[in-house]
């Protein structure tokens, strides 16, 4: 029964990560920047869906502009940090450490205003127990978290493959320099990138909390499993980066069931030493 | 005068970082936020051997050492293989998994109460217990580090590390191994950063998760990118600035409840602004 549970509680936080990662692969893909600081984005959203609840505000309100603060934050780094560094031909390393300048900068202001202690939410419907099958019980929030996601992954699907805007950023992530010689503006397009998946890793950015607070470092663990994901799922792949992300958690959950909880990391890294050893080009590259 | 001395100790015990991170991120070309795990790594066995009265300082300096050399190898190796940016999810996972491993290993590591009572380090069967002693001591250490750092880099493996970071198809063209250069730049980190690691556990006689955290990498990391990066003038500037910035910032009034926030906040900013306007450091060249 423990087990069974395990495996629903690995879904949900599964589907949220699988966001994240979805959101993360979205920015790697067509930019090639390994954007760090999408895990402060990420923590940023929940921290301001928060204080909008404590203010009074409807939680989809809130939400909304959660997702409106991390747009203008993302399409902020891209536009005056990475553009800029790229621009000046800077070199990935470089990139790099702007970007991990970027995190430490966001995750103390956080720090600084709300203290770094753990942050709960208060709503009196999200802790609301619903029991799906014998002793399985989910609470309100997680499902609200499994359908948003889903939701989301489905909206992603046919924003890339169906929308003007995405067929552009799948021209520019495939091959930039055509990109650039058919008018298509490519550094125009990475801002709408990093845009539309900052609104985007703010959803899960704001549901996980509501289960397990909110922490300033919060989002560094649920940036490296999505990343994860994202590397075994084949880096360009939404689909792969979802389906491993849940796969990954699954693992981890059930690990549980052995190895005590504060040693997740450490069972999360072994999926990918393994997958660095034996399938480093990911499970779904073959497909594209 | 104490102070002084303990300022003196510290910056020399990251210089050594310092140098440490240079041959991994400027030299090696390798991103890493990891090396304080690797610095607590050392700083970790060389408390156990010295609380456990196995051995004297130096041989366990030196198993410290060896261990952070095979640690580096072990962790570089895999990713290095692959690509580039893999190696950014080996290093937030193996900083992470430190932090796990020196907070939930109670029985090894104290967990976060950490390891108190550290005896003072001994050379040649005489302790050495003053602040001074202790400064010459480190401060001994690092001209040791700066001497092979300068060495390694003047010496045809040198040329060759550097060669690497101008273009690394051309070096593997002229018949080198780019891997085998790579892992030996980070086993030379490991045996630096595992030296560090040993002698400020002495030094501090009490360590803690706290002190080998992901900031303390941020930290490390920041000191390289303000010193300069592939210079030695770099990775000795870096530490003894950054290392006197606490102090000024207690002259400004700062509640202490968000000083450490503070502290962390700079640093980030200044790891943007010195990519933005000056990727080279004060004293460094192109990163």
């Amino acid at each position: 029964m423990l087990a069974l549970q395990l495996l629903c509680n690995g879904i949900v936080t599964g589907c949220a990560l699988g966001i994240v990662a979805v959101s993360f692969s979205f920015i790697y893909a067509t930019t090639k920047i390994f954007h760090v600081a999408h895990a402060g984005v990420y923590t940023m959203g929940g921290y301001i869906a928060w204080s909008l609840l404590g203010h009074g505000f409807p939680a989809p309100i809130a939400l909304l502009i959660a997702m409106a603060a991390c747009t203008a934050l993302g399409s902020l780094i891209q536009a005056v940090l990475y553009a800029r560094l790229e621009q000046r031909s800077a070199t990935h390393l470089v990139i790099l450490i702007a970007s991990l300048g970027t995190l430490a900068v966001i995750q103390n202001i956080l720090a600084a205003v709300y203290t770094a202690n753990i942050l709960r939410f208060d709503l009196p419907w999200s802790s609301h127990v619903v029991t799906i099958v014998g002793n399985v019980r989910l609470t309100l929030t997680q499902l609200t978290t499994v359908a948003v996601s889903v939701g989301a992954y489905a909206g992603v699907m046919w924003f890339a493959h169906r929308t003007i805007l995405g067929k552009q950023i799948r021209a520019v992530a495939s091959n930039p320099f055509l990109a650039e010689i058919t008018r298509l503006r490519p550094r125009r397009v990475h801002v709408y990138v990093v845009a539309f998946a900052s609104a985007l890793v703010c959803l899960p950015g704001v549901l996980v909390p509501l289960d397990f607070g909110l922490q300033p470092y919060g989002g560094v663990t649920p940036l490296l499993t999505a990343t994860i994901a994202m590397i075994a799922g084949g880096v360009v792949s939404i689909t792969g980066a979802f389906v491993l992300a849940i796969v990954i958690t699954e693992l981890q959950n059930l690990s549980l069931l052995f190895i005590p909880g504060e040693w997740s990391i450490g069972v999360t890294f072994f999926i990918f030493v393994i997958f660095m050893l034996f399938r480093p080009k990911g499970l779904f590259a073959a497909a594209r | 005068m104490d102070f002084w001395f303990s300022y003196i100790t510290l910056a020399s015990i990251y210089v050594l970082l310092g140098l440490s991170t240079n041959l991994l991120v400027g030299i090696a070309g390798i991103f890493s936020v990891s090396q304080a795990a690797v610095f607590g790594v050392g700083a970790y066995i060389v408390a156990y051997f010295l609380m456990n009265d196995v051995l004297s300082f130096l041989p366990a300096l030196m198993i410290a050492a060896i261990g952070c050399i095979g640690l580096n190898i072990l962790v570089t190796l895999p990713a290095l293989r692959v690509s580039g940016d893999y190696f950014v999810v080996t290093s937030f996972g193996i900083q992470l998994l430190a932090t796990a491993v020196f907070t939930n290993w109670t029985g090894g590591t104290g967990g976060a109460n950490g390891l108190p009572g550290i005896p003072p380090p001994d050379l040649f069967g005489k302790a050495l217990e003053s602040s001074s002693d202790l400064a010459l001591l480190c401060a001994g250490g690092m001209l040791i580090g700066c001497l092979l750092f300068w060495l390694v880099m003047r010496a045809p493996f040198g040329r060759l590390l550097r060669a690497i970071r101008e273009d690394e198809v051309a070096v593997a063209a002229a018949g080198k191994s780019v891997l085998r250069a790579k892992v030996s730049a980070a086993a030379l980190a490991g045996a630096f950063a595992g030296t560090a690691g040993g002698l400020y556990a002495t030094f501090l006689s009490f360590i803690d998760p706290s002190s080998f955290d992901l900031d303390s990498s941020i930290l490390l990391l920041t000191m390289v990118v303000v010193g300069g990066a592939r210079t030695l003038a770099g990775s000795i500037i870096g530490p003894f600035l950054l290392l006197a910035l606490p102090q000024i910032l207690t002259l400004v009034d700062i509640p202490t409840t968000i000083a450490a926030t503070a502290r962390q906040l700079i640093y980030g900013l200044l790891l943007i602004a010195f990519m933005l306007f000056r990727p080279q450091g004060l004293a460094g060249e192109k990163l």
